[in-house]
């Protein structure tokens, strides 16, 4: 009986293990591996233009340059001031957009859709376009400001300060869509009957929003939180189109700075533990979402 | 309902044809016989000289004279019946150009055949092995055709990697016709060039409100680079020191010519938005009558001179960049090579073309019609090119006298470190020079000693 149930058990998990080893094996070669790779790269000095010199296996050392290159603590700092400036944003502007396109209205599907432009037009199009429009010549922004007083023209992009807050700008134009269509789903999801409970109770516009949407829309908003954060993490093509991390390494972000030492001047140990310590920032930030969306989801239930 | 009805009709009309296809394929495959037939019959009349039809993949950047390319192109075919050339196009920017074409080399593709080599680049593709060596094709005396300066770039370690294609080096070009109204002779060292610039844009306030005295590249890239190193060079400095092995950038002469930049250029000589500029974005401002004088490479005074794209067209006259001191003058060596990918199947038609597109012929053809500086010598003695293109007369000087960047395989990462430091210089108020240049002169210094090939 006991070894009938083995067996049977046995295939079971057979079964299921046969099921699953296809899309195991996919992400083990086309996740595991790469990064795997990179790690295995990361300890040695490989320089491309140097072939003489050989892959020298050094241990921990292009890490140990990395802590201590200037440039990299200036990428990690502009990393991640956009990070927290972009997704605060975002998050605030489709928290905005999505309370809008959730009300009725005539044409709201036309607004829907209107709304998802900038999200559609690809990054590296969208890059160009802003920096059109703070071009000091014939840009939009200076048009709108100085009219025909062509003298006050001010060249934005060549202030280090004013360029970074316009990669955040362009990055919460383009983006802020997406967190608003999270965000709209989980409007969505929330019973109507709890605001006309509310409205019975007679409890005002801004109470209803505080005490009823926001704490449902916890999960939605982590989870915008969630791919804003991770995707802010690895901003390279407005940087790449717009400033080339000018003006004097403003604009410079890790991401930039390991296509740059990888691609450009072919040095695959450095640029491997760049990418390696960009890749272990993203895992500990999405573990300790997770964990928080978890538990939030956990709590959402109990109650 | 539509799509069924569609779906059920292709079988129907299908099924006649069925029938009568293996009459029409025997017919064909009978006239395809005899046509093979008839192809070999000549052949063998041809003898065995009629090589059989490659294709050469030439990666190149986006050229500003399609047309031009083309054209040159076309007729290499027609001399070379057996030979078509495929273009790969690349961006225009020589990093990304770089990025695209090493990734290829990289990973030892073969639909690489011939390809274009800036002469900073030298260096790492000899040593990665991606340039075939060309000593053998391009011989001695073949050598002596060019001028002198665009050959060195093409060696590396006792070998030749390239063959020249066009030589550049930085200009000042000016508004001939504004100097001329205030009275003013060619500047011949910097101090006079802002003190001529201040007195004509004082001078053109009212009639044009956003005249600046200058305008050149200072967008954190590449250009930046060769912008740079000739006021470090006018200023009697260097970038690396004379065997290569070490930066100078904090040495006075090359702080001095920094810190010129900082205080007298940017934001007063030049509108601070040069620290967004690229060759395009300063050119347009000097096209479009905004700047008395302007840095840009010997492609520029075509497209100065062209009346449907420049408002001062006519007004324009092209000198050497002056120094600190008079006399002096420098220019930053640039331009670009033919090289032969390691891994291409087909070097002797590869070899070729380059032969066929550095012809005297060709260069002649480029310098008349696409601005192009030709690299070899006799066309800037040339009576029919110097009348369509004067001012190789006065480039001769400065092509022949040019100063190389860093040669180094590892000269991308190099460049970085110098594209920081002179942004950083330039763009922040308030930094410490002397420091900022130590601290790079350490990374590079660094850098060289760590990618040092002992021999």
């Amino acid at each position: 009986m006991s070894r009938a149930a083995s067996i049977l058990q046995r295939r079971e998990s057979l079964a299921a293990w046969s099921m699953v080893a296809p899309a195991l094996l996919v992400t083990m070669v086309f996740a595991l591996y790469p990064v795997l790779d990179s790690l295995w790269l990361s300890l040695h000095h490989i320089f491309i233009g140097v072939p003489q010199l050989g892959s020298p296996f050094v241990g921990l050392d292009n890490y140990l340059t990395l802590i201590l290159d200037p440039v990299a603590q200036q990428a990690l700092v502009v990393t991640l001031a956009f990070v927290v400036l972009s997704t605060v944003l975002e998050l605030a502007c489709g928290l905005i957009i999505a309370l809008v396109i959730h009300e009725r209205f005539q044409g709201r599907g036309l607004v829907r859709a209107a709304i998802l432009i900038p999200w559609a037009i690809p990054t590296a199009v969208a890059s160009q376009l802003w920096r059109y429009i703070f071009n000091d010549q014939y840009g939009l922004a200076n048009l709108l400001l100085f009219g025909e007083r062509v003298t006050d023209y001010i060249p934005w992009l060549a202030y280090p300060s004013a360029a970074f807050a316009i990669v955040v700008l362009a990055d919460v134009w383009k983006t802020s869509s997406f967190a608003a269509l999270l965000i709209l789903a989980g409007l969505q999801v929330i019973p109507g009957d709890l605001y006309d409970a509310a409205r019975v109770d007679g409890a005002s516009l801004w109470q209803r929003f505080r005490h009823i949407t926001l704490p449902l829309l916890k999960p939605a908003l982590l989870l915008a939180l969630l791919f804003r954060t991770m995707d802010a993490f690895r901003v390279f093509d407005l940087v790449f189109v717009m400033t080339q991390g000018g003006p004097g390494d403003a604009t410079q972000v890790l991401q930039f700075y390991g296509y740059q030492t990888l691609f450009t001047e072919g040095r695959i140990g450095y640029g491997s533990a760049i990418s390696v310590a960009v890749f272990l920032m993203i895992l500990a930030l999405s573990l300790t979402y997770l964990r928080a969306i978890g538990s939030s989801l956990l709590e959402r239930r109990r109650t | 309902m539509r799509w069924i009805s569609s779906r059920q009709r292709i079988p129907r009309s299908a099924e006649p044809s069925c029938v009568a296809v293996p009459r029409w394929i025997w017919l064909l495959i009978f006239l395809l016989a005899g046509m093979g037939l008839g192809q070999a019959a000549i052949r063998m009349d041809a003898g065995p000289e009629q090589p059989p039809p490659i294709t050469l993949r030439f990666v190149s950047w986006k050229p500003d004279h399609p047309r031009v390319w083309d054209e040159a192109l076309a007729e290499f075919t027609t001399s070379h019946p057996h030979i078509s050339v495929v273009r790969e196009l690349a961006p225009h920017s020589s990093t990304a150009y770089h990025d695209l074409l090493t990734q290829k080399l990289k990973n030892r593709d073969a639909t690489v055949d011939v390809f274009f080599m800036d002469v900073i680049w030298v260096p790492e593709f000899a040593e990665a092995g991606w340039a075939r060596p060309l000593d053998q094709q391009f011989t001695a005396a073949m050598r002596e055709e060019f001028l002198p300066a665009t050959i060195e770039v093409t060696q590396y370690s006792d070998h030749l990697y390239g063959v020249p294609s066009r030589i550049d080096a930085g200009l000042l070009y000016y508004r001939s016709d504004l100097l001329t109204k205030y009275g003013f002779a060619p500047p011949t060292t910097w101090d006079e060039l802002s003190r001529q610039a201040e007195t004509i844009v004082a001078g053109e306030g009212s009639a044009n409100p956003t005249l600046r005295g200058y305008t050149a590249q200072f967008k954190q890239y590449e250009g930046l680079v060769c912008n740079m190193l000739e006021f470090i060079d006018g200023h009697g400095g260097s970038l690396l020191t004379a065997d290569g092995r070490y930066s100078t950038l904090a040495k006075p002469e090359a702080l001095a010519a920094v810190q010129f930049v900082h205080d007298r250029v940017i934001g007063r000589l030049a509108s601070r938005a040069a620290l967004t500029y690229q060759e395009p974005e300063s050119l347009s401002v000097f096209l479009q009558g905004h700047a008395v004088f302007h840095r840009n490479w010997p492609y520029a005074w075509e497209l100065a001179n062209n009346r449907s794209r420049s408002t001062v067209a006519g007004q324009v006259a092209v000198m050497p960049l002056p120094g600190f001191t008079p006399g002096r003058t420098a220019a930053a060596l640039g331009g670009w090579l033919y090289g032969i990918s390691a891994y291409s199947q087909h070097s002797g038609e590869a070899w070729a073309l380059i032969e066929f597109l550095s012809s005297e012929a060709m260069q002649k053809k480029f310098a008349q019609e696409a601005g192009i500086a030709p690299s070899r010598r006799i066309l800037f003695s040339d009576p029919d090119l110097l009348v369509a293109a004067p001012q190789l007369r006065n480039h001769f000087a400065v092509l022949r006298s040019a100063t190389a960047r860093p040669r180094s395989p590892v000269y991308p990462a190099v460049s970085h470190l110098l594209q920081r430091y002179f942004s950083r210089a330039l763009a922040i108020d308030g930094l410490d020079l002397a420091q900022e240049a130590a601290i790079t002169d350490a990374h590079i210094d660094r850098l060289l000693a760590l990618t040092r090939v002992t021999p």
